[in-house]
């Protein structure tokens, strides 16, 4: 997905990103605490595929979000 | 809604879908139906803040296509995620102190799948300075508990989706000094301070911090905050009201001048929204002295603790309903 290399890059704190979504940005912390705990590429990618599945199910009220993760 | 005890029942007889607070005299007396509810006789009403014990706090949850209602314990809470509608949202009360709601707090944050269904609910309190127990009520059966947990599972048209959100009036200075744990704990002594390890109750003492004011950390610029319980002079340990994590950076609140002109600030920006549930806390009630105020678009319960997904402190929660 287009978007997987921009999930990482948040996981990793590459790069921040602030949402006005509670449930993201509550994510990204858990994903972020839960990465830096076990920086394996096994559980970057079981982070990544978390935060993928949440902007799955919530596309619709993401979109803004989604259009501005494209340009990061 | 604010009414009182017919007016209450009215709506039970309606077959509404009812999310109800009040304080247990007037719990017990309601008939089954299709309800959850939990103890407390604090309330932020649209005319105020009042203590009240001969009205009870209602929302009508008219959205819901569906809903079931479920009792759980420590063993089983995080079957919540399992058990939430894939379009829906979640009401959850737990008495506070009971071992689902220590338990609930402390792994909330690592549940699997914690964001995937939004959770909203509150902590069930008592009047202060009695002997009560808070309580949980599960209408369907009409039975109580003081040890469980009562969800209502609501699900959603699919052209709809819940919205949470929180207003957490407190800030905080990255400049100010940081506060790590080293492990997940409701309890702390140890702590480090700017990298020194040290016993957080002498820091406290020594720089004459407000205890009223909580820890704050930042959850992705969402702040969070974890406010002091007690502070035990004899083995130095404090007791919190949520836990604190280790690899999360805490400093102390600024302190607020005036909680009332506070809450207004921060809810101009959201005096468009139509919550269909929110609650307050217990401190910001009483440490802001928010008898008489309202919050105008936010009234309901005023809560041992909040729930928005995880246990929050010292925050006003709320869930809208908002289109796809």
């Amino acid at each position: 997905m287009e978007l997987d290399l921009k999930f990482e890059k948040i996981i990793t704190k590459q790069v921040k990103y602030e949402t006005t979504n509670l449930g993201l940005n509550m994510l990204i912390a858990r994903l972020q605490r839960k990465y830096a705990a076990n920086q394996s590429p096994e559980e970057l990618n079981t982070c990544r595929q978390e935060m993928k599945a949440f902007f799955e199910k919530y596309a619709s009220i993401l979109a803004k979000d989604i259009e501005t993760l494209k340009k990061l | 809604m604010f009414v009182n005890l017919d007016e209450a029942i009215k709506l039970i007889q309606e077959d509404k879908l009812l999310h109800i607070a009040a304080d247990e005299s007037l719990l017990k007396q309601l008939p089954k139906g299709k309800w959850i509810a939990g103890t407390t006789p604090y309330f932020i009403t649209e005319q105020g803040g009042i203590t009240c014990k001969d009205k009870l706090f209602v929302d009508e949850i008219s959205c819901a296509v569906d809903y079931k209602i479920m009792v759980y314990d420590r063993s089983n809470i995080f079957d919540i995620t399992k058990d939430a509608y894939p379009n829906g949202l979640t009401i959850l009360i737990m008495p506070y102190a009971s071992d689902v709601a220590v338990y609930y707090a402390k792994e909330a944050p690592n549940a699997d799948d914690l964001f995937m269904n939004p959770t909203i609910g509150w902590i069930s309190g008592y009047e202060l300075g009695t002997d009560s127990y808070p309580k949980v009520y599960d209408g369907i059966n009409g039975e109580s508990y003081d040890d469980k947990a009562v969800a209502m599972h609501i699900c959603l048209p699919d052209d709809k989706v819940a919205s949470v959100g929180i207003v957490n009036i407190f800030n905080t200075d990255e400049n100010d000094t940081k506060i790590e744990f080293t492990e997940d704990a409701l309890t702390v002594s140890k702590c480090l301070v700017d990298g020194k390890e040290v016993n957080l109750s002498d820091y406290i003492a020594e720089n004459k911090i407000d205890t009223h004011l909580p820890l704050v950390a930042d959850y992705n610029c969402v702040l969070v905050n974890v406010s002091i319980k007690s502070i035990s002079e004899e083995n130095k340990a404090i007791d919190l009201f949520a836990p604190v994590f280790a690899g999360k950076e805490y400093r102390f609140a600024r302190s607020v001048s005036n909680y009332e002109t506070s809450f207004k600030e921060r809810l101009k920006e959201l005096a468009n929204v139509k919550p269909i549930f929110s609650c307050n806390c217990i401190l910001n009630y009483l440490y802001g002295e928010l008898e008489g105020k309202a919050t105008p678009p936010f009234a309901g319960p005023v809560t041992f603790g909040e729930v928005a997904y995880q246990l929050l402190n010292q925050t006003l929660v709320y869930v809208e309903i908002i289109s796809k």
